[in-house]
C-alpha cells in the first residue's frame, strides 16, 4: 500500500473506531462541546467586556494611553476606587514641553493636559443660603429683596420654633432652650424688624449667631475635580456630551458637575430620595410589600422642612392653595389638617395608588419654587482645598453645566468626576512658587523659631530652670498690625474670571491623555511614545488605558485571569477524562491492535489512528460546541445582558453587555479543543503502539 | 466687670496658693481655685490684641506660615483672628461670636460656620489656644499627683468637661507649676480616651492692664504637638500684646469684611 492508501486506510478506520465505540465517543464528545462552549462562550463575552470597556474608557477620560511623572510614588488611577485619598502621581510642570514632543509621534493626535484633586463644598443649611443673601441685599441696598428674604427667615425662624417642644423635651439643659426660645420670639417679633431696618449689620449678626445654628448643619460635599482644557476635552473624548447649561466657553473659567453627582449628591436630599422612590417602583417594587422603602417614604416625610424652608411666604400660600385643591381630587377627608406643612408631609407619605400623582404634583408645583440643587447650574460654588503647599485654598468657579459620558450615565464611578479648567485646577492645587516660599522664608526669620522635637520637647522647654514668668516692657508703644501688611485683594485677582486659552497648555499639570490618530496602531504607538519619552528625556512613563483607569482595569485583569485559570482547570479535568477513557479503550483493544500489527501495520499507523480518531471527535465537537455557544451569544446580543452593578456599567460600556462573537473566539475555542483532544491521545496511542503482536494475539498485553 | 469682690478673692487665694498646695493634695475647692486664678489671669476686663506668628512643621510636607492678629472681647465672649501674612492668606479670619466660630475668605468673599475643632488656618492650633482661658467654666478638676516637669515641681490634674458645655476636648490633663500658678503642660483626649494633642507653655509674660487694674498673663509661646499625626506640631508665638480698648465694630463680620475689600 502506498502513502495515501495508508492515510485513507486510517481515516476510514477512525470513523469505523469512533461508530464501534459509540459510548466513548459519546461521553469524550459531550466532554469536548461542553467544553468548547464555555471557552467560546466566556471568550466572547470578555472579549466584548473589553471592545465596550475600551469603547467606553478610551472615548471618556483616559484616552488611548496616559503619561505621568516617571518617579510617581503612586499609581494613577483614574478611576477612584472605593477611598477618596489623595494619591501622589508627580508633576508635569512644563506641559508644552510633553505636547510638542508627544505629538511628534506619528500616530498621535492628541495629548490632553490633566490634573485631578479632591475640592470640598461646603452645603450651607437653607437659613445659612437665606442669611447670606439678606446680607448681600443689605450691603448692595436692594430693599425688595430685603424684604423678601426677611420674610423668609421668619418663615424658617417659625418653623423651628414649631420644633422647639420637641427640643425641649429631649434636652439636658432646659436654660439653653428657654435661650434658644427667647432668641426666636425675638426675631418673630415686630421690634426686631424694625430694629433691622435702622441697624441691618448687628441684626444680621444676631440671626447668624443665635438663629442659624438651631436649624439643621449642612453638609460638606467632597467632590473629584479633573482640570483640564474643557474645549479640548470635549473634541477629543466622543464619549463626553453635555446634558444641562452650557459648555465652559473658551478661555473662561469653570466647572461641570457630572450629571450623576448632580442629581445624587448635590439635589435636595427630600426630592433626591423621592426620585429613588419614584424609579424603584416604576422599576416594579411594590411599596405595600418593601418595607425598606416604606422606611424611606417615612423619612423623605419626615424632611418636609428641607421644603418648607425654601418657600417664600407668597409660595407658600400658593403651593398650599393648590396642594387643598389637589387633595380634594385624592379624596382626602376635610377633616385632615390643612396647614401646608402638614399638607406636604402627607404629599410626601406616598403609596403604591398615589405616587405617580402625587409626584407628578411635586415637581410641576413644588420644585419650580425650590432650590432644587445646592450647587445649581448657572451659578457660582465655592471650593475648598488642602492645597499641596498646606494652605486652605478656596475658588469660586461658576457650573456652566452638567455632562455625562456616553454609556456611562449610571456609573457612580464614571460619575466621581468634574470637569474643571486647568487655570482654576491650579489654583485648587495650590503648588507654591519661588516668591511664595521666600515669602514664608522672611516671616520666619523675623521671628526665629527654634525647631524642638517632641520626644525632646520636655526637656529643652523646661529643663533649663529659668524663670517662667517674665513681665512685659511696661509702656512699650502700641504696635500697628497693619504696618507691613497689604490686606487689599488686587484687582488682578478679581480680573482672572477669564484667561489666555493658551496658558491650559502651559506649565502645570499632573498626566495627560495621549489620543491616537489610528487606535488598531496601539502596539507601535506605544514603542515610539515611549521612544520620544526616551529621547526628549521627558521623564515620564506611559500607560495603557486599561491600567490608567485603576481600579476597574484591575478588576478586568482579575476577570480575565480566573477566565484563564477556569479554562486551564476545565481542560486539565478533560485532559485526564478523556486520557483515561483512551487508555481504557486501548487495553480493550489490544487484540484489534496486536492483529493490525500481526498483518503489517506499522507502529505510527496504530499511533495515528488513535491520533486521528480523536482529532475527528475533537473537531466535530468544537463545530457543535462553537455552534451552541454562538446562539447563544447571538441571543444574549440581541436582549443584552444587565450590569448587576456600578463597576460592570463600565465594565459593560453602558446598562447593558450586548456581547459579539467574532471569527476569533470560534477559531481559538476549536483550535484549543483539538489541541486538548490530540494531547489526552499521545500517551494512549503510545500504548497502542507498544503493543506487541504476539502478546496482543495471546490475549495479554 | 468682674466684682471687686472676686478680684480680691482671687488675690489673696493666689498669694496663699503654693503654700497650701505644697502641704498636701488640695481639695476641689483649691483645684476650683487654681483653674479660676489660671482664667482670671489671663482675662482682660478690657480688650486684648496681640500679634501672633503661627508656624505648622509636618514631616514631608511645607511649612505652613502665618502672622495674624487676635483681638479678644472677653467681657462679651468675642473674639477676631485675622491673617495678616503671608500675602496669599492675608485677609482671612474667624470671628467668634457667643458660641459661634465663622470663617472668612475674601478670595470668594463668603462666611462658613466652623466647628470648634477647626483647625486654625490649616494648623494644629485651635480657637482656643487663642482665647481666654474658661477652664473652671468648662471642665470639673480632680487631682492626679504631685510630679516633676524638667525642673519643675508641678501638680497634675485632670479635667473633665462639664455637662452640656460644647468644648473641643471633654477630657484634658494639665500639669501647672506648683511655685507660679502657670500651666505649663496640656494634653487633650477625645472621648474614646484617644490623646490627641500636647501642648506646651514654656514662658508666661504678664503686662499690666489698666482696665482690669491688675496684670494680664498671657503665653509667650506655646507649643502644639499632634499626638495622632506623629510629626507634625505647630508653634504659636505671641509677638506683641496690647491692652488698650478696641472699636466695638472690630467684632463683627462686616468689619472683616472690610478689611479685605
Amino acid at each position: 500500500m502506498n502513502l495515501g492508501d495508508q492515510l485513507r486506510m486510517l481515516v476510514v478506520l477512525a470513523f469505523r473506531s469512533l461508530w464501534a465505540h459509540q459510548v466513548k465517543s459519546a461521553i469524550i464528545g459531550f466532554i469536548l462541546v461542553g467544553g468548547t462552549f464555555l471557552v467560546v462562550l466566556f471568550g466572547a463575552l470578555l472579549s466584548s467586556i473589553e471592545g465596550s470597556m475600551s469603547r467606553s474608557i478610551t472615548s471618556s477620560m483616559s484616552g488611548h494611553y496616559q503619561v505621568y511623572d516617571a518617579n510617581a510614588e503612586d499609581e494613577l488611577a483614574l478611576f477612584p476606587g472605593f477611598s477618596f485619598g489623595s494619591v501622589d502621581i508627580g508633576e508635569i510642570p512644563d506641559f508644552a514641553k510633553v505636547e510638542k514632543s508627544l505629538l511628534q509621534v506619528d500616530n498621535v493626535r492628541a495629548v490632553v493636559p490633566m490634573g485631578i484633586t479632591i475640592g470640598t463644598v461646603f452645603g450651607a443649611n437653607e437659613i445659612d443660603h437665606v442669611l447670606e443673601s439678606l446680607r448681600n441685599a443689605v450691603r448692595d441696598g436692594r430693599s425688595d429683596d430685603v424684604k423678601v428674604l426677611g420674610e423668609r427667615v421668619r418663615v424658617i425662624a417659625q418653623s423651628i420654633y414649631g420644633d422647639m417642644e420637641a427640643r425641649a423635651a429631649i434636652s439636658s439643659d432646659p436654660e439653653k432652650v428657654a435661650r434658644q426660645r427667647d432668641a426666636l420670639n425675638l426675631v418673630l417679633s415686630e421690634k426686631f424688624w424694625d430694629d433691622f431696618e435702622t441697624d441691618p449689620l448687628t441684626a444680621l449678626d444676631f440671626l447668624d449667631a443665635n438663629v442659624a445654628p438651631l436649624a439643621a448643619d449642612g453638609r460638606l460635599l467632597y467632590l473629584r475635580m479633573i482640570g483640564t482644557d474643557p474645549q479640548q476635552f470635549k473634541k477629543e473624548f466622543e464619549g463626553f456630551y453635555l446634558v444641562d447649561g452650557e459648555m465652559i466657553p473658551e478661555g473662561q473659567r469653570g466647572l461641570l458637575l457630572s450629571k450623576r453627582t448632580y442629581e445624587k449628591l448635590i439635589k435636595n436630599l427630600c426630592a433626591r430620595d423621592f426620585d429613588d422612590v419614584y424609579h424603584d417602583v416604576k422599576l416594579g417594587t411594590k411599596l405595600s410589600e418593601d418595607t425598606l422603602l416604606q422606611e424611606k417614604v417615612r423619612r423623605i416625610s419626615r424632611q418636609y422642612q428641607r421644603i418648607l424652608f425654601q418657600l417664600t411666604p407668597e409660595d407658600s400660600a400658593e403651593v398650599a392653595t393648590k396642594l387643598r385643591e389637589f387633595r380634594k381630587t385624592q379624596n382626602v377627608p376635610e377633616t385632615e389638617p390643612d396647614d401646608i406643612a402638614a399638607m406636604v408631609q402627607w404629599l410626601l407619605l406616598v403609596n403604591d395608588e398615589n405616587i405617580d400623582e402625587n409626584y407628578k404634583f411635586f415637581y410641576d408645583v413644588i420644585a419650580p419654587k425650590m432650590n432644587l440643587y445646592e450647587v445649581p447650574v448657572g451659578q457660582e460654588v465655592i471650593l475648598r482645598g488642602f492645597t499641596q503647599s498646606g494652605y486652605i485654598k478656596s475658588v469660586k468657579v461658576k457650573v456652566w453645566g452638567t455632562y455625562e459620558f456616553s454609556g456611562l450615565e449610571s456609573s457612580d464611578l464614571a460619575g466621581a468626576a468634574n470637569v474643571m479648567d486647568l487655570v482654576t485646577w491650579r489654583e485648587l492645587y495650590g503648588r507654591m512658587s519661588d516668591d511664595q516660599k521666600a515669602e514664608l522664608d522672611s516671616i520666619r526669620e523675623t521671628v526665629g523659631v527654634q525647631d524642638v522635637s517632641r520626644e525632646d520637647a520636655e526637656a529643652a522647654l523646661f529643663g533649663g530652670g529659668g524663670e517662667l514668668e517674665v513681665a512685659a516692657v511696661p509702656d512699650a508703644p502700641v504696635f500697628d498690625e497693619f504696618a507691613g501688611a497689604n490686606l487689599k485683594r488686587g484687582e488682578e485677582e478679581a480680573a482672572l474670571n477669564s484667561f489666555d486659552p493658551a496658558t491650559l497648555h502651559q506649565g502645570l499639570a499632573l498626566n495627560a491623555a495621549i489620543i491616537l490618530k489610528d487606535p488598531s496602531g496601539e502596539a507601535k504607538a506605544l514603542t515610539d511614545l515611549k521612544a520620544q519619552i526616551e529621547k526628549d528625556q521627558l521623564g515620564l512613563q506611559v500607560v495603557d488605558w486599561q491600567k490608567a483607569s485603576g481600579i476597574v482595569g484591575g478588576f478586568l485583569m482579575t476577570m480575565r485571569g480566573v477566565l484563564y485559570i477556569a479554562i486551564f482547570v476545565i481542560f486539565l479535568v478533560a485532559l485526564v477524562i478523556i486520557n483515561n477513557l483512551m487508555v481504557m479503550a486501548t487495553l480493550e483493544r489490544t487484540p484489534e491492535i496486536g492483529t493490525m500489527r500481526a498483518i503489517g501495520a506499522q507502529r505510527w499507523f496504530v499511533m495515528g489512528m488513535f491520533i486521528l480518531e480523536m482529532l475527528v471527535l475533537g473537531l466535530v465537537s468544537g463545530v457543535i460546541g462553537s455552534i451552541a455557544a454562538a446562539a447563544v451569544v447571538l441571543w444574549l446580543g440581541s436582549t443584552g445582558i444587565p450590569a448587576p452593578a456600578d463597576i460592570a456599567v463600565i465594565f459593560f460600556g453602558g446598562d447593558r453587555l450586548y456581547p459579539v462573537i467574532s471569527a476569533m473566539d470560534v477559531i481559538f475555542g476549536i483550535g484549543l479543543i483539538v489541541f486538548v483532544s490530540v494531547l489526552s491521545t499521545l500517551y494512549p496511542a503510545f500504548v497502542a503502539a507498544r503493543v506487541a503482536p504476539v502478546v496482543a494475539m495471546q490475549g495479554k498485553e | 466687670m468682674m466684682s471687686l469682690k472676686r478680684v480680691l478673692l482671687v488675690s489673696l487665694l493666689a498669694m496663699t496658693m503654693h503654700a497650701e498646695f505644697a502641704l498636701a493634695a488640695p481639695s476641689d475647692a483649691d483645684m476650683k481655685t487654681m483653674l479660676v486664678t489660671i482664667d482670671d489671669r489671663q482675662q482682660n476686663n478690657g480688650d486684648y490684641k496681640s500679634l501672633v506668628y503661627i508656624e505648622q512643621k509636618e514631616k514631608d510636607k511645607s511649612d505652613l506660615v502665618y502672622q495674624a492678629v487676635v483681638y479678644r472681647r472677653d467681657i462679651t465672649d468675642k473674639l477676631v483672628i485675622l491673617f495678616l501674612k503671608p500675602q496669599a492668606e492675608a485677609g482671612k479670619g474667624y470671628l467668634r461670636v457667643d458660641n459661634n466660630l465663622f470663617m472668612y475668605d475674601p478670595a470668594v468673599g463668603k462666611w462658613e460656620r466652623r466647628t470648634e475643632r477647626e483647625r486654625i488656618g490649616g494648623t494644629g492650633s485651635q480657637r482656643s489656644d487663642f482665647d481666654q482661658s474658661r477652664l473652671a467654666e468648662e471642665y470639673t478638676p480632680s487631682y492626679t499627683a504631685e510630679e516633676v516637669l524638667g525642673k519643675y515641681t508641678v501638680h497634675h490634674l485632670e479635667l473633665t468637661a462639664k455637662r452640656g458645655v460644647d468644648v473641643a476636648y471633654p477630657s484634658v490633663q494639665l500639669w501647672i507649676d506648683t511655685a507660679t500658678n502657670n500651666v505649663l503642660k496640656r494634653q487633650d483626649y477625645a472621648l474614646s480616651g484617644k490623646l490627641m494633642r500636647t501642648t506646651f507653655y514654656p514662658e508666661w509674660q504678664k503686662k499690666y492692664s489698666a482696665s482690669k487694674k491688675a496684670e494680664v498673663y498671657f503665653p509667650k509661646e506655646i507649643r502644639i504637638y499632634d499626638e495622632v499625626e506623629k510629626g507634625k506640631n505647630t508653634t504659636v508665638v505671641m509677638q506683641e500684646v496690647d491692652l488698650n480698648s478696641l472699636d466695638d465694630s472690630i467684632f463683627t463680620k462686616a468689619w472683616l469684611e472690610s478689611k479685605s475689600r
